[in-house]
């Protein structure tokens, strides 16, 4: 009798961090839809110059503040300005210093972190001494005295908040760090051999993603609201440039006349941070190595 | 135990309750016993009227404190104060002041010339550093001593000739001498009561408390929290104390007009300080009762830096000036809060108005752009335009931002400052654009065009005309009112001419007040005479 060839059982296929976590994130209905609204927002923002049919500075005091209406479909404030377009040019400088200063908080942040909590010791009580005094510091004014040092400058103004949002950011990712390094897992790295950049970056810090995402989440909007603080102290964005802070900020002195100037700002503002927070919710359990792959 | 707590509880929850459903509120008890209760802005720097200068704490000091005389509410021309009378000289240089014999201060103790004599003396020390103490510079050698160059007083042309004769010598004519004794540097202090708490030159010592100041005008200090309230009592023993229809007045600093507004609504102020511009076209449909507007000694403008291009030019001076429209802003972004100008001393200072003007006229600006050597603003270097922050001045700065941009292609950046700093920037000359404003001191055109003057404290844009100083000076000489005014009008055409400014507009006192408050004077000076306020109640004869 010839032999049927046997099929054979496929071996399980291995499947990557990053495959799995973008499974487990496309199943996530709220992380599915926040992502998607952000990136429509994003994307509005992006094509804004080349698509609004009204520049963010050219005014029209003769129509002064109107609701809602169709030529303007979020009204104009006091200076008659449109406010969808200014919504949208706004919306570019917020997710800018949203971004890039987190980016710049998470980079100094988890590095220095990660860093103290591995190495401990006296290395890690001198590391976050330095943290301790730099906590000391009033936060408002060392971001002015930097800025005053740096001059008007938007990058800068990224950098400047970046670079003192990171106090807490480093603290987190110590403490995940030094649970972590007592785990077996870990043990297991050193006994094999592994290299200590090797056991932090591959092991360390992918395990301690959760609480890293958690407040990258926070402090997004955190920053957000901190450059509208900034920027009417004169240090941040200037007219007629504008950020939704700032068009928030301003929409609150004239709120029982001109509701829309607050109110639609607002709106846009809550619904992006909303979707950071459902995103961010979703990939922490995506991310997280220690979730079953089910 | 039980049934008494019970008891209690019932008893005090009913009180509250019904309480709450029929309580009069804070205004309507005032009206009903005379206590005014009005909001006064920001907590005064100090209630020692040798140490304070802004209007906040005038308004206060006005109710504590009486000059040797006062204006008519309406026509603002002086009356007889604490002084009953006084005769000037034929040169117009010297002043006899007869003070009232029925004048006292609110221990019982008799006002006397001694006592002006002696609060001149201390506003003029040296050591005790008093910002208004040039507006007394008038005075025959009070400039020399305030500078610590004479050091006996007795040289200084305020003499007390007896107990109620006061003779004052002035450096000049000064034919609105009488009119400044409204303001508190000319108001006198209890030499005793100064010296209990510190020397003659002591700064911010106990004596302005309540309980130890001693004041001779319609009112006396009874109560000051810090941040919360201040309240002024009638004064029993003011010479015209029958006259006095208040029984109190309470001045409530709160800085900030939304919650302002809210009091006033909820009933908890008989008069505002202010109103949001924003919130006029409302009042004026829904409370046009309470809603008051009327011109103030005041012009707002900008100030170009002469020291510094491209406004070292006058032509480009004039071009940014010309092309600012006032009527836009003032109509449509203030809401007809303020008046537009196109001068600087506002019109019809005690009979003054000027007759130069800087006009709006963007094809001319834009010719004398070109002439500049900037055709079209080219060439033309970017400029910043500074404002201490506030919503309201962002949004003029804003809005001429634009217009600049659009008429001259001007690309200017505004640039704002907390109020110190900003300040220091003025003084330092360190800009090439600011926002400004001032509010005249006395009611008289001197007051605005003197500002200008070379090398003047606030002139601050480093404009100088030797024929503008000479004009000033000589109107300083001139006793014969036409002739000033002449002479005034020639300075003002130079001042335009030059435009070390660009005039943007006139203030206008606007706040809300409750109908049945009257007597409430509304002149230029926003000068409001307390012992002259009353509530008029319904039913009332």
């Amino acid at each position: 009798m010839d032999a049927q060839p046997q099929p054979m059982l496929e071996a399980e296929k291995g499947s990557s961090l990053g495959q799995d976590a973008w499974r487990r994130l496309r199943q996530n209905r709220a992380a599915v839809g926040g992502g998607g609204v952000l990136i429509v927002m994003l994307f509005l923002c992006v094509i804004t110059p080349w698509m609004a049919p009204y520049s963010y500075e050219a005014q029209n005091l003769e129509l002064g503040s109107v609701a809602p209406r169709q030529a303007h479909w979020l009204g104009t404030d006091q200076l008659g300005r449109d406010l969808l377009t200014r919504i949208l040019y706004g919306g570019r400088v917020s997710f800018m210093v949203g971004f890039a200063a987190t980016a710049v908080s998470l980079l100094i942040g988890v590095t220095y972190g990660a860093l103290a909590g591995f190495l401990g010791g006296r290395t890690d009580s001198v590391m976050m001494r330095v943290v301790d005094i730099l906590y000391t510091l009033p936060f408002t004014i060392l971001v002015i005295i930097l800025m005053v040092y740096l001059g008007r400058n938007l990058v800068l103004l990224f950098l400047a908040i970046g670079a003192v949002e990171w106090l807490t950011m480093a603290r987190i990712v110590r403490g995940q760090v030094m649970s972590l390094r007592k785990k077996e897992f870990i043990e297991a790295a050193v006994v094999l051999g592994y290299s200590r950049r090797r056991i932090l970056f591959r092991h360390l810090i992918p395990n301690s993603l959760g609480p890293i995402i958690v407040y990258c989440t926070l402090t997004i909007p955190q920053v957000m609201l901190l450059e509208a603080f900034l920027s009417f102290l004169g240090l941040g964005v200037q007219a007629p440039m504008s950020s939704w802070g700032l068009l928030i900020k301003e929409g609150v002195e004239t709120m029982e006349d001109f509701p829309w100037l607050v109110v639609f700002p607002s709106i846009v503002l809550s619904l992006t941070l909303f979707s950071l927070n459902f995103l961010g919710d979703g990939l922490r359990d995506a991310l997280d190595p220690r979730a079953g792959k089910d | 135990m039980k049934p008494i707590r019970i008891g209690i509880l019932t008893v005090v929850s009913t009180a509250a309750f019904t309480g709450c459903l029929f309580r009069e509120d804070r205004a309507a008890i005032g009206i009903r016993e005379g206590v005014l209760h009005m909001g006064n802005g920001a907590e005064p720097q100090a209630l020692d009227p040798h140490l304070v200068s802004g209007f906040t704490e005038h308004k206060i000091l006005t109710s504590l404190f009486e000059g040797l005389a006062t204006l008519d509410g309406t026509t603002l021309e002086p009356k007889p104060a604490a002084a009953e009378s006084w005769t000037v000289s034929d040169d117009g240089k010297v002043y006899r002041f007869t003070i009232r014999e029925n004048a006292k201060w609110s221990n019982g103790d008799p006002v006397t010339a001694h006592d002006y004599v002696y609060a001149w003396q201390r506003n003029l020390s040296p050591g005790l550093g008093s910002e208004y103490a040039y507006m007394l510079h008038c005075i025959w050698n009070a400039k020399v001593f305030n500078e610590g160059r004479l050091t006996d007083f007795g040289q200084v042309g305020a003499r007390a000739l007896d107990e109620r004769t006061l003779e004052v010598t002035l450096e000049n004519p000064t034919p609105y001498f009488p009119a400044m004794q409204i303001h508190f540097s000319f108001f006198p202090v209890h030499r005793a009561n100064i010296e209990r708490f510190g020397r003659i030159d002591e700064r911010g010592t106990k004596w302005t408390q309540a309980g130890n100041m001693v004041s001779n005008g319609p009112f006396l200090l009874t109560k000051w929290w810090p941040n919360r309230i201040i309240t002024v009592a009638k004064n029993p023993y003011y010479w015209d104390a029958n006259a006095v229809r208040l029984k109190e007045i309470n001045f409530y600093p709160i800085d900030n007009l939304q919650t302002e507004e809210l009091t006033f609504r909820a009933g908890g102020l008989h008069v505002t300080d202010a109103v949001r511009k924003s919130r006029l076209p409302k009042f004026r449909a829904t409370m046009p009762q309470y809603l008051r507007m009327h011109p103030f000694l005041g012009s707002y403008f900008y100030r170009f830096n002469c020291a510094r291009a491209p406004f070292t030019d006058v032509r480009v001076r004039r071009a940014f000036a010309m092309s600012i429209d006032r009527e836009l802003i003032t109509k449509n972004l203030l809401h007809g809060a303020y008046e537009p100008t196109a001068c600087f001393t506002p019109p019809n200072t005690a009979g003054y108005t000027c007759t130069a003007s800087i006009p709006y006229d963007v094809a001319a600006a834009k010719r004398l752009l070109a002439e500049a050597g900037f055709p079209d603003g080219r060439g033309l270097p970017p400029v910043e335009l500074l404002f201490n922050t506030s919503e309201e001045h962002k949004l003029i700065a804003e809005a001429v931002q634009q217009m600049w941009k659009k008429n001259l292609n001007a690309s200017v950046t505004l640039v704002n400052q907390d109020w110190k700093v900003y300040l220091d920037a003025l003084t330092n000359m360190d800009y090439y654009v600011a926002r400004s404003s001032w509010i005249g001191d006395y009611y008289d055109p001197n007051s605005f065009l003197d500002c200008f003057l070379t090398g003047g404290g606030n002139n601050r844009t480093g404009f100088s005309d030797a024929r503008y100083d000479e004009l000033i000076g000589r109107a300083a000489k001139t006793p014969e009112q036409g002739e000033r005014y002449r002479l005034f009008q020639e300075a003002e055409r130079i001042l335009l001419d030059q435009a070390p400014i660009a005039p943007i507009y006139l203030y206008r006192r606007v706040y809300l007040r409750v109908p049945e408050l009257k007597g409430w004077d509304e002149n230029l000076l926003g000068y409001v005479i307390y012992k002259n306020v009353y509530f008029e109640t319904c039913g009332a004869k």
